[in-house]
């Protein structure tokens, strides 16, 4: 969305500016009190908060009574937290399964989507993203259900076919894993597939007929026409994508609550454990300031290495 | 269709079971007795077919009441959400001032602050100022979503010319008066785009509600859900039952109104 806006946004910029619509001296308060209600819940209910919790990180404090200040200890303490350790791993593998898996799988089925003369176009794209608009509560029993292991439709089908089928989908470390990605896939792609079919319809017809006259095959077209033409929208993709899988806590948290062995907890899930059923509030607020400077300073380093977010400048 | 487009449309149609069967499923299930949901080979039409799951959910659970507590509260946060927006993305469309680029930067920067960082203190703020009563609390997350933001000033940008604001300017009609009277009306393909999106956030939202909300009679849909899936009795025929219903709903919105939010969602992705 947003690198797209950038171009976008300059044009309109320059347009008005030519036209000179608001630059207007006995207007100028105008654009401020457009702004101000977002900009007002923004500090209440964000940047106050985040600073609270920096405050908070620096405390010890069971959520009642008065926070007391331990410095850094809390930091000290993650460092060595072996479930916070596990916390970060997971999460860094969700991560990959979403930009690395996804994201592809996502591109690839908008190519499909995008074949000239498909029928029922809009049917597909409409049904491939039902999954992001089901409860996940409902996702997360359904998945719960299928990979049942004594019971589960997918080891009744594994049983049928091959003999086998004792696999501990939810029980056992990594496969636990596994199942969690399988899930994202199934959730987040046809949410994903509709940012690149966008982005693909975008693209001029005229460059695909070049290519085809330069006699490039499919896979040169690809390659030289289609991903630089889409860059944009696939950086707004893996930056979205990285964020959200960077705070995934429902379908661990619904599905293996973590386990087995934390072998799916989450850094969100490790937030929402310390404080809400440890009582341990300076902790997990240390933790969410790492994982504050990790997900927002990596994203500020995609965004200035794709040139995202500059839309009005 | 050419012969050639064979193994494409076979791919889509698989690619559709695997996104659709798990939800037929369910689906199915729940007009299941207990006994035969785990059946296999897997019946897509119950036999025997029963209504008792969705008789005992709403005899035995008060699912209504957690059905109205999501809806409200959801549609209470999509109205304040899409007006905020509007009115934001109004002002960055239309105007030029100074800190406008460094503002901008500050509100898409909180597209990359995730809500487990604020979770707590948010939590720890509006209990300890009184705030934390769910009408209120339960719709903070959701008031100003910056990617919103960035929908309306898209979508102003590109179907709103100036010229319409300078005419009414010229008739003298007051800032917020052009807002209210010709950018609202002009904006409404993408208000209900925003406000289908909005909504369906609020509704399925779970970690917010599951942390807030500790008074059962408050409940949104699914923590109620949640408290059967996860008791010892282990309900799972009831939470079928409760979660189609709960999902009917979402899905019937986003279905009815696809085109607007498909194509309001990847505006700026697009015609850039």
């Amino acid at each position: 969305m947003t690198t797209a806006i950038a171009g976008r946004a300059r044009t309109a910029e320059e347009r008005s500016g030519t036209h000179g619509t608001a630059h207007r001296p006995r207007r100028s308060w105008a654009p401020y009190l457009f702004i101000s209600p977002f900009y007002l819940l923004y500090v209440l209910f964000m940047l106050v908060p985040v600073a609270v919790s920096l405050w908070l990180s620096l405390t010890e404090w069971v959520g009642l009574g008065t926070p007391h200040w331990v410095g850094l200890r809390n930091y000290r303490l993650l460092a060595t937290d072996i479930s916070f350790h596990r916390a970060l791993g997971n999460t860094a593998v969700f991560v990959l399964v979403a930009v690395c898996v996804v994201v592809p799988l996502a591109l690839l089925i908008a190519q499909a989507l995008n074949t000239r003369g498909l029928r029922a176009r809009d049917l597909w794209r409409t049904a491939y993203f039902v999954p992001i608009v089901v409860s996940p509560i409902l996702v997360a029993l359904i998945f719960g259900l299928l990979f049942d292991r004594q019971f589960g439709l997918v080891n009744s089908v594994l049983r049928a076919l091959f003999g086998t089928g004792g696999v501990d989908w939810l029980g056992d470390p990594s496969l636990a894993k596994v199942s969690i990605a399988l899930v994202m896939v199934w959730r987040w792609t046809g949410y994903l597939t509709v940012f690149f079919l966008a982005g693909l319809q975008a693209v001029p017809r005229e460059l695909y007929e070049a290519a085809a006259i330069d006699g490039a095959g499919r896979l040169r077209t690809f390659t030289t026409v289609t991903l630089p033409a889409l860059k944009p929208v696939t950086a707004f993709v893996v930056v979205t994508s990285f964020i959200g899988a960077a705070q995934i806590f429902e379908e661990p948290y619904l599905l293996t609550g973590g386990g087995p062995a934390e072998s799916t907890l989450s850094v969100t899930m490790f937030i929402y454990r310390a404080a809400f059923q440890r009582q341990q509030f300076g902790y997990a607020a240390a933790a969410a300031v790492v994982l504050f400077v990790l997900v927002f300073g990596l994203s500020q380093l995609f965004n200035r290495l794709l040139g995202i977010g500059r839309a009005t400048s | 269709m050419t012969r050639t487009r064979v193994p494409l449309y076979g791919a889509l149609v698989l690619l559709l079971l695997a996104f659709f069967a798990p939800l037929l499923w369910a689906l199915s299930g729940s007009f299941k007795p207990r006994g035969d949901i785990f059946g296999y080979p897997p019946r897509l039409f119950p036999d025997p077919f029963t209504l008792d799951n969705y008789q005992r959910l709403f005899s035995e659970q008060p699912f209504w009441r957690w059905f109205l507590m999501s809806t409200v509260v959801a549609l209470v946060a999509t109205a304040v959400s899409v007006f905020v927006c509007a009115l934001a993305g109004y002002g960055f469309a239309k105007f030029r001032f100074t800190g406008k680029r460094l503002l901008f930067g500050v509100m898409f920067s909180s597209l990359s602050i995730p809500f487990a960082v604020i979770l707590v203190p948010l939590f720890v703020i509006l209990v300890k100022t009184g705030l934390g009563s769910p009408w209120f609390a339960l719709i903070v997350p959701w008031v100003a979503p910056a990617f919103g933001i960035f929908m309306m000033q898209q979508y102003i940008v590109q179907s709103i010319p100036d010229s319409v604001l300078e005419a009414a300017r010229i008739d003298g009609a007051s800032e917020f008066g052009i807002f209210r009277t010709i950018v609202l009306p002009l904006l409404r393909p993408s208000l209900g785009a925003l406000a289908v999106w909005q909504f369906l956030q609020s509704y399925n939202s779970f970690l917010w509600p599951l942390v807030l909300v500790s008074d059962s009679s408050q409940y949104t849909l699914p923590l109620g859900l949640q408290t059967l899936f996860v008791s010892e009795q282990r309900q799972y025929d009831l939470v079928l039952a409760g979660a189609v219903l709960a999902v009917v709903p979402a899905v019937a919105l986003f279905v009815v109104l696809r085109k607007q939010l498909l194509e309001g969602l990847s505006t700026g992705a697009v015609k850039g």
